[in-house]
């Protein structure tokens, strides 16, 4: 787990958990947020993410578990008394407010006189962009700008975290990376100790300092972006950052190599490994490459021998879905740069070698 | 170890659950336990001694007053069906056919609405009555035509008068919403006319349907205005409770037939309620709004239909204003403003009047106040989950409460100074009992009459706006009151001013809720009208009516201006995206 040199531990959360009747919504989660850090909570609808930002908040309550923010137990404080700014998917401006007086409308309840609350409402608009907007209501904004008020909004008490829920989602694709890059920036300017939520990977990992995968109401993997890519844990986290292959076989430890129905691999020695039998062999598409077609594969390891079943363009790579004459229902993803594929003149229907790195090959725990 | 932040509860939220089960107690005392007194009532005689079922057997024994209970059922499941096909018809007109002169037949259906039913009733004696316009054939310049007015006849068009616009408001906005793209869907498969309607059309609106059929029994099965005045000898429940209290003092037996008048609306009501709760909307927020194609002959008869549908609205309106201008009909058909003075008749001047425009104006400011408060606890906020749900139930209750069986529940509660506890010598007073005899129990008795409506309204408006209002403000320390007034009121405006209005003219021209209540003191005008028409005074009581008519409609225009300027101010907040 890095850390960064000098932060502290800002929020805890211990053992939280949450049931509604008998369903379990969060179980056990057990989770450290670092002062100044951005966190990403990523997984699908379902999974108890936005549950357990929810919990942090106060605006729900967890059946058991603890939250310690800067040295407080706020466990069962009411949302009021907590030190926390959110912005919610559906960023909740108040309709009939202008830009302005949603920023400030928060400020405004505080005994602060008009002229500080009249300037640090300036300089929150300064911070998100929109100095020019301030007498627009929210139907009058773009969808960015909305999303920049109630940023705008939800610091304006200078809260010691910040909470997004889903905050770009509702944007489109060009809006919301460039949204992402500025929030980004006003989160480190103001070492601003965020938790945000999302579904969306490429925006997780292009955020957050350290990403939390979530599953079914647990962790399953925390980590850089970069370690959880490399080095995942479970085939869930595999496939959920960034695309995996996976193939059900038998692994023979003492001779290191796994058993793919007729097929042999070679896998790199892994103490971890040890204890596996029936598992999964795991292998980005990236890693997979195709070699020239040879005459006998079938004592070559870590080669197979596939038929293109389909080829999408993916702007710079070109995903080939491939699949083994012996078994056609199983699909395998091979990704290879555009000069290959139109070099070699693959099309549909042609068989093609491809071979497996030996050095990007995981084995995952079998749970089918 | 780490600091503990002690707060144990915040104020905020103990405000709120203390404002919660405070109106929890309200909505208990003016809607459930009034009705307590009633049920005692029922099974005692009238010196207050139990004598169980007695009652009931001597109403079931009594064939002239079983009659009028099969007579009610009568009334009730003729004027539904024909409510519900007239407002059906009229409603598909609106909607989906290309109707020429939409926006007048829209606003002019809806005019019945600001006439009481005592007043139709009125209307229809100048027209079908034995003097009337059509039975002596325009003043003997025609052949003249008699329908038979006084009895069922009568009551039936009186009702459906009244119940029609009901379930035409209910089907306009049932098949307001609709998906083009289900039709477009449905014609490039070949379907038939018929299979689109019977495929698409009405598995859509069948809450809506539902929920009109209900209206319409409830309010035809209880109205006491029209058979009152057009009834003759076609006696039904509601005239017998009026005629047994009033005219014999005999609370109990009023109490045991209020009994069997409340037990079918309740029986419909929960049957309604149980058909609604499955409703899951077919249309999507995504969908096309339906637009109909020209179809010449299917909008001719519409047109045709249509135009009966308001001539006869139109003509029941201006017979009461002509009655109410005319000296002595039909002899002595010269104009004069004569029966405006009300000097005759019972006295009181233009008292009641007053009254009334009084009684209106705080039912409107208190009702809506009331409805919109409570409507906002329950719908907006987390705590004290059950009580609020009984809340709700106990809101959406009232309209299954017969005017009558309210007034005469209100009595019984509201005279009582004390409660006296069972088997003990002890006595609790009643603060509620202060109420009795002044105006606040008129306004009461119709805050609550109406309630029901006013409060779907209010939840259906609160609903709309995100709930994550009162999330946001709470992690911005903003206390809910203050939301309250500066956010929801402001979006709510609109629905705010609907309920005011709701209640204001409602409250002109009811007369069951208040004919029992009303303090000798405090004459009120629709109390007057069943005075004088009894009287014979048909004359002063269509002038009353016209009074009420016109202030209701006056009121009405306020609204319509008031809301004009409201929705365009607030048209800036209003994402143009989502409209």
């Amino acid at each position: 787990m890095i850390k960064k040199e000098g932060s502290f531990k800002y929020l805890e959360i211990k053992n939280i958990s949450k049931n509604f009747g008998e369903t379990f919504v969060l179980k056990n989660i057990h989770l450290d947020v670092f002062k100044g850090e951005f966190l990403c909570l990523l997984g699908p609808s379902g999974c108890g993410k936005t549950t357990l930002l929810r919990i942090i908040s106060g605006l729900e309550r967890q059946t058991n578990g603890d939250i310690v923010q800067d040295g407080l137990l706020i466990s069962n404080s009411p949302t009021e008394k907590r030190d926390f700014g959110i912005v919610f998917q559906s960023y909740a401006l108040f309709p009939n407010l202008n830009a302005k007086q949603n920023i400030s409308y928060g400020l405004e309840n505080k005994k602060i006189n008009k002229k500080e609350i009249e300037k640090r409402t300036n300089n929150l608009l300064r911070l998100v962009g929109l100095e020019k907007y301030s007498d627009q209501f929210p139907s009058q904004l773009s969808g960015g700008q909305q999303q920049r008020v109630a940023l705008a909004r939800a610091m304006a008490l200078s809260p010691g975290l910040l909470l997004l829920d889903e905050p770009l989602s509702a944007l489109d694709a060009q809006v919301r990376s460039k949204l992402r890059n500025e929030i980004k920036l006003i989160q480190k300017k103001l070492n601003l100790t965020t938790i945000m939520v999302t579904h969306d990977q490429t925006e997780a990992l292009s955020m957050a300092d350290r990403v939390v995968v979530m599953e079914r109401g647990h962790i399953a993997q925390i980590g850089t972006p970069f370690e959880l890519y490399k080095n995942p844990i479970t085939p869930f986290v595999a496939d959920f950052i960034g695309k995996m292959n996976l193939l059900k076989g038998k692994y023979d430890k003492t001779n290191c190599v796994f058993y793919y129905l007729n097929n042999r691999f070679l896998i790199s020695q892994n103490t971890e490994y040890s204890f596996l039998e029936n598992c999964l062999l795991g292998i980005r598409p990236e890693d997979i490459e195709i070699i020239k077609f040879r005459k006998n594969i079938e004592k070559e390891e870590n080669i197979l021998r596939v038929k293109i079943k389909e080829i999408t363009y993916l702007g710079t790579i070109f995903r080939l879905t491939v699949v083994l004459e012996s078994k056609l229902e199983e699909n395998i993803f091979v990704d290879v740069i555009s000069n290959q594929v139109i070099s070699n003149n693959l099309k549909i229907g042609d068989f093609i070698d491809i071979k497996f790195k030996k050095e990007k090959i995981k084995l995952f725990e079998s749970n089918l | 170890m780490y600091f503990k932040k002690n707060f144990n509860k915040s104020f905020n939220i103990l405000l709120l659950r203390i404002l919660i089960i405070f109106v929890f107690i309200l909505v208990s005392f003016f809607i459930i336990i009034p009705l307590l007194p009633l049920f005692l009532k029922s099974f005692s005689d009238n010196k207050n001694n139990f004598i169980g079922l007695e009652n009931f057997i001597n109403y079931i024994q009594n064939p002239s007053l079983t009659q009028s209970f099969i007579n009610s059922l009568k009334v009730a499941i003729t004027t539904t069906f024909f409510s519900v096909l007239i407002g059906f018809i009229y409603a598909y007109a609106l909607t989906r056919t290309r109707l020429p002169l939409k926006k007048f037949f829209n606003t002019f259906s809806l005019f019945s609405l600001y006439i009481p039913p005592l007043a139709v009733a009125i209307g229809l004696i100048y027209i079908f009555g034995k003097q009337g316009l059509i039975t002596q054939g325009f003043f003997g310049t025609i052949p003249g035509f008699d329908i038979n007015l006084y009895g069922f006849n009568g009551i039936i068009i009186g009702e459906i008068f009244y119940c029609f616009p009901q379930a035409l408001i209910i089907l306009v906005s049932a098949l307001n919403l609709s998906d083009q793209r289900l039709y477009e869907a449905a014609e490039s498969l070949k379907a038939s006319p018929l299979r689109k309607f019977l495929t698409i059309t009405l598995p859509n609106i069948k809450y809506g349907l539902m929920n009109s059929f209900f209206i319409c029994f409830i309010l035809s099965f209880t109205d006491f205005g029209v058979p009152k005045v057009v009834g003759g000898n076609f006696n039904v429940l509601a005239t017998d409770i009026y005629k047994q209290v009033v005219g014999q003092q005999n609370f109990a037996m009023g109490a045991t037939i209020s009994i069997y008048l409340l037990v079918p609306s309740i029986l419909a009501f929960l049957i309604d309620k149980n058909f609604q709760k499955n409703e899951a909307s077919l249309i999507s927020g995504k969908s096309i709004p339906f637009k109909p194609r020209k179809n010449l002959i299917v909008d001719s008869i519409m047109f045709i239909f249509c135009s009966l549908i308001l001539i006869l609205v139109i003509g029941v309106f201006s017979s009461i204003v002509l009655a109410s201008l005319i000296k002595i009909w039909p002899y002595d058909i010269s104009l004069s403003l004569q029966n405006f003075r009300f000097s005759n008749v019972a006295g009181n001047g233009y008292e009641p009047y007053f009254n009334t425009v009084f009684m209106s104006i705080y039912t409107a400011i208190f009702g809506t106040i009331f409805v919109f408060f409570t409507a906002y606890l329950v719908e907006k906020f987390k705590p004290l989950k059950k009580i609020r749900m009984l809340i709700y139930f106990f809101s959406t209750l009232p309209i299954a409460i017969p005017g009558l069986v309210l007034g005469l529940s209100y009595i019984l509660f509201f005279n009582k100074p004390s409660f006296s506890v069972p088997f003990l010598d002890f006595q609790i007073f009643n603060p509620f009992s202060l109420l009795y005899g002044t105006m606040g129990i008129l306004v009461l008795a119709n805050i609550i009459h109406f309630f029901t409506v006013c409060f779907i309204s209010a939840t259906t408006t609160l609903k709309q706006i995100d709930k994550e209002f009162e999330e946001v403000s709470e992690s911005l320390k903003v206390p809910f009151y203050k939301t309250f007034l500066r956010i929801t009121i402001p979006l709510s405006l609109p629905t705010i001013l609907e309920i005011g209005s709701y209640y204001f003219v409602n409250s002109m021209i009811t007369v069951s809720a208040i004919i029992f209540l009303y303090p000798a003191k405090i004459p009120v005008s629709s109390v007057s009208i069943v005075n004088m028409d009894d009287a014979g005074d048909t004359a002063s009581a269509a002038a009353m009516s016209t009074l009420i008519v016109l202030t209701s409609l006056f009121v009405r225009l306020i609204y319509e201006f008031t809301s004009r300027n409201v929705s365009k101010k607030s048209s800036v907040w209003i994402n143009p995206l989502e409209t």
